[in-house]
């Protein structure tokens, strides 16, 4: 039951409940007195166990008689005859009784090796009449065409109470903990409604349930009755089984239960959905004493087996509420995965469609690579790495009630009354989590569900209906709305993606790395005696190759050469050109007469051999024993130079970029590093994507340069922070000063 | 950032006027339009980057590869880049992209296509 964390405590007597499961309702000795209940011994059909009430319909006793004789000839032929076969085709047998003076409706089964036959007069009995078994195929469309449950679960109210003529019928709903909801009623204008009223599990106890899998139907026509006693009370040992039996004489408990609301004649019908109990259709009369005829029982029982037919689609599609809308954003997110090489994360919470919206939920966790991200309505991020633990550690993956779970996560359960949680394998420990937020829900009790239960008789404490059955009702704390299991599938689908894809891009990270590391960057500066060069070089977040480069080339006679280049274009094509570029451009500068002529030297291998590529390169050729430098600058940002007295950049000797043209024709600039002077050569990724854009950046790098330290590698770290740029581009900068 | 690439029309001539951050994610965009403006087969386009906001390595190769395209279709190329758009024009001069790629200053600089004497 949905027993509220801030509600009262049940005060049922556990003793009386105790009693109550105990309590034999399938062989209760006694049937009700709308009709005889008859067991008789097979084949000769003679009466084994009568009820008390036999006589007066028989015109006399009926122990040791046989049917034969209680039958005129004809209809006892037709008995007989119908034994041979299926007897739910038998039922109802109309048949005349001479001593009651009127027709009588034979129903038979058989029980205990018994044949057990049950006689219910047709006088006193309402008839729908002709009018209405002829509107059953229109009845039977409509059930059909229904939409929803709630359609299905309305015209279901509609017609039953139109065949039976009951003043109320409902369509109760159980919960999984057997709480029944009233989802559909049909009712006499004057009455009370008790559309939308939950009813304790309590009222139906469960041996009650498992009888109303099996047996569909149940009729009390006079909730007053008295009950009579069958005669002999035992066959063999045991009382009959009553179990299959229409006349069944019920628990005067539910008797009991029946007259606090007020209900004179009660009917119900098992809705059973796969097999198992799902609901019921309940039938109350108030007026008096009210009994359809078995005819229209059974077409009323009819109604409620075709409905039942009908629940699993109706029942799936209402739970699968948003399954194609689930099933597009799961798509959807598999396309960002897809095209997202770097901070997997970072999109699934940031970007246009995140992980938030894949399912209905206020917050959204994703754990991935050890780093964890938020979106939307969550935990404290400090909570939600030990609260998903903990639901881990209990086996629980899906919870609508997080404070059932970890009592001590109840605090939570303003943004995390439901998690969701689907792990990424991987041995990172990587997440991802729903969550939802606390649904306070309004439940109306039909009476109230905790008290008033117990009722002291002479026995002891005996279970009794609910006094007062005043609407009474409470609220449902600590609970979000519950987890759809389609919700959970795409969550799970969606982790072990992202399983697969950390899996294979671990993989080709490390082989980019490596390829990144051996073509493009330098292990370890070599070092150059009289020269202090610092280099920095920062990939981007997006792309684990960029195309900057960065040399130094020791010359003959002591001199050296700084390279700083960048390729336009990302990836492994822009890699394996500045790999290309790189060894082409030291080639040209060990055997060419300075850097203007290396550069014209690269610029015909990009022309002859990476026609349509675009490159620009910096090279300042040092020596260091003079301080003398020689410039040349392919389309490449200028270089800085820091004196003591000013900061500027260096704009002459220069030319366009690599690949341009087939014959540049570089030039040089020359100057002399003196004493503390600096030169600093950085890629575009440094400057070009700050606020104000690329001019903006290169006069933010000159005040950082002119307002920094004085060694290369201080200035270097001056410089990244000061400019802080954005790693949506690689960043490289070298800084150099003579020793 | 909003990017996009406007079939539109500078001093008579067919023209995709460029409006966000012309860049590695977009410059995709431009090179398609430019192929498609062209093999209509006109005597002159024009790629107008006044509302252009940003323009990197990878937009710069794009206009060097429309410069191509164009001369080889024998169109004639304008890309109109004005001095006062600093974030546009700065790498433009730094790559000096105008040794391959016709630059002006303003849609004003785009001469009128030459009036078909044959027509008149």
């Amino acid at each position: 039951m949905t027993s509220p964390a801030a509600g009262p405590a049940p005060t049922v007597d556990d003793e009386a409940l105790a009693r109550c499961a105990d309590e034999p309702i399938a062989v209760p000795g006694a049937v009700q007195p709308h009709g005889v209940l008859l067991a008789v011994r097979e084949p000769d059909l003679a009466v084994v166990v009568a009820s008390g009430n036999a006589a007066d319909l028989f015109g006399g006793p009926v122990a040791g008689r046989g049917l034969d004789e209680l039958l005129d000839p004809a209809d006892a032929g037709r008995l007989r005859a119908g034994l041979a076969g299926d007897l739910a085709e038998l039922n109802p047998l109309r048949v005349r009784v001479r001593a009651a003076g009127g027709e009588v409706d034979l129903v038979v089964h058989r029980a205990d090796g018994l044949l057990v036959t049950e006689w219910e007069p047709v006088r006193g009995a309402e008839e729908a009449g002709i009018a209405w078994h002829r509107r059953l195929p229109t009845v039977l469309q409509r059930l059909a065409a229904s939409a929803t449950l709630d359609e299905l679960s309305a015209v279901l109210a509609r017609d039953v109470r139109a065949l039976t003529g009951f003043d109320r019928v409902m369509v109760y709903r159980f919960d999984p903990e057997w709480n029944g909801e009233v989802i559909a009623e049909d009712r006499r204008a004057d009455l009370e409604p008790f559309l939308g009223l939950w009813f304790p599990a309590g009222d139906i106890p469960a041996q009650a349930r498992a009888l109303y899998e099996t047996n569909w139907m149940r009729l009390i026509p006079d909730a007053g009755y008295r009950p009579v006693p069958l005669e002999p009370a035992t066959v063999g040992r045991r009382p009959l089984d009553l179990s299959g039996a229409m006349l069944r004489s019920v628990s005067p408990v539910h008797l009991e239960y029946l007259a606090n609301m007020g209900v004179r004649a009660s009917m119900s019908i098992s809705l059973v959905d796969r097999g198992k109990l799902w609901g019921l259709i309940a039938c109350h009369h108030y007026a008096g004493p009210h009994r359809p005829s078995y005819t229209d029982r059974t077409a009323a029982e009819f109604l409620g087996r075709t409905a039942s037919l009908l629940l699993p689609t109706k029942v799936v599609a209402g739970d699968q509420g948003g399954v194609v809308e689930v099933a597009q954003r799961q798509a959807e997110l598999a396309a960002v995965v897809g095209r997202t090489p770097r901070g997997l994360a970072a999109a699934l919470t940031d970007g246009e469609v995140t992980a938030l919206g894949l399912v209905p939920a206020a917050g959204v966790a994703v754990r991935l690579g050890g780093q964890l991200h938020l979106a939307g309505t969550t935990p404290p991020a400090e909570r939600v790495g030990p609260l998903v633990r903990d639901l881990l550690a209990a086996g629980v993956r899906a919870t609508d009630a997080v404070s059932r779970v970890l009592p001590a996560a109840a605090d939570l359960a303003a943004t995390a009354s439901g998690v969701l949680v689907a792990e990424v394998a991987g041995g990172r420990g990587d997440y991802l989590a729903w969550f939802r937020p606390e649904t306070l829900r309004e439940i109306t009790w039909g009476g109230n569900p905790y008290t008033s239960k117990t009722a002291q008789t002479d026995a002891g404490p005996r279970l009794s209906p609910r006094r007062s059955f005043d609407a009474w009702s409470e609220t449902v704390r600590e609970r979000s709305q519950p987890w759809l299991d389609h919700e959970v599938a795409a969550a799970r689908s969606l982790a072990a993606l992202l399983t697969e894809t950390a899996a294979n891009r671990a993989t080709e990270d490390n082989r980019l790395a490596t390829a990144l590391q051996r073509t493009l960057l330098l292990e370890q500066l070599p070092e150059v005696p009289g020269v202090d060069l610092a280099a920095r070089y920062l990939p981007s977040a997006d792309d684990v190759v960029g195309g900057d480069w960065y040399d130094l080339v020791p010359l003959p006679g002591g001199r050296v050469s700084v390279v700083l280049g960048d390729v336009a274009g990302h990836g492994l094509a822009a890699a394996a050109i500045t790999a290309q570029l790189r060894h082409a451009l030291r080639a040209h500068l060990l055997r060419a007469a300075g850097p203007a002529a290396a550069l014209d030297g690269l610029n015909e291998v990009i022309g002859a051999l990476l026609p349509g590529e675009l490159a620009t390169a910096v090279v300042a050729e040092l020596d260091p024993a003079t301080g003398e430098v020689v410039i040349a600058n392919a389309g490449h940002l200028p270089v800085l130079h820091a004196t003591a007295g000013a900061t500027e950049y260096l704009h002459e000797g220069r030319g366009p970029a690599l690949g341009l043209l087939d014959a540049a024709g570089y030039r040089e600039i020359r100057l002399t590093l003196a004493g503390d002077d600096r030169l600093l050569l950085v890629s575009d990724g440094l400057v070009e994507r700050g606020r104000g854009g690329l001019s903006a950046g290169l006069d933010d790098l000159r005040a950082a340069v002119a307002g920094g330290p004085v060694t290369p590698q201080a200035l270097a770290d001056a410089v990244l922070a000061a400019l802080d740029p954005p790693r949506t581009d690689d960043v490289t900068l070298l800084a150099l000063a003579r020793t | 950032m909003h990017f996009d690439v406007e079939r539109t029309t500078v001093a008579g001539r067919p023209a995709l006027t460029v409006r966000g951050e012309l860049d590695l994610a977009t410059s995709p965009q431009l090179a398609e339009a430019a192929e498609a403006l062209l093999s209509a087969g006109p005597a002159g386009i024009v790629v107008d980057l006044t509302p252009t906001v940003f323009l990197d390595s990878s937009g710069a190769r794009t206009l060097i590869a429309v410069a191509r395209k164009a001369a080889a279709a024998g169109a004639e190329l304008h890309v109109v880049a004005p001095r006062s758009n600093r974030p546009v024009r700065l790498p433009i001069d730094l790559l000096e992209l105008g040794a391959v790629v016709p630059i002006v200053n303003s849609a004003g600089e785009v001469p009128s296509p030459a009036v078909n004497r044959d027509a008149t």
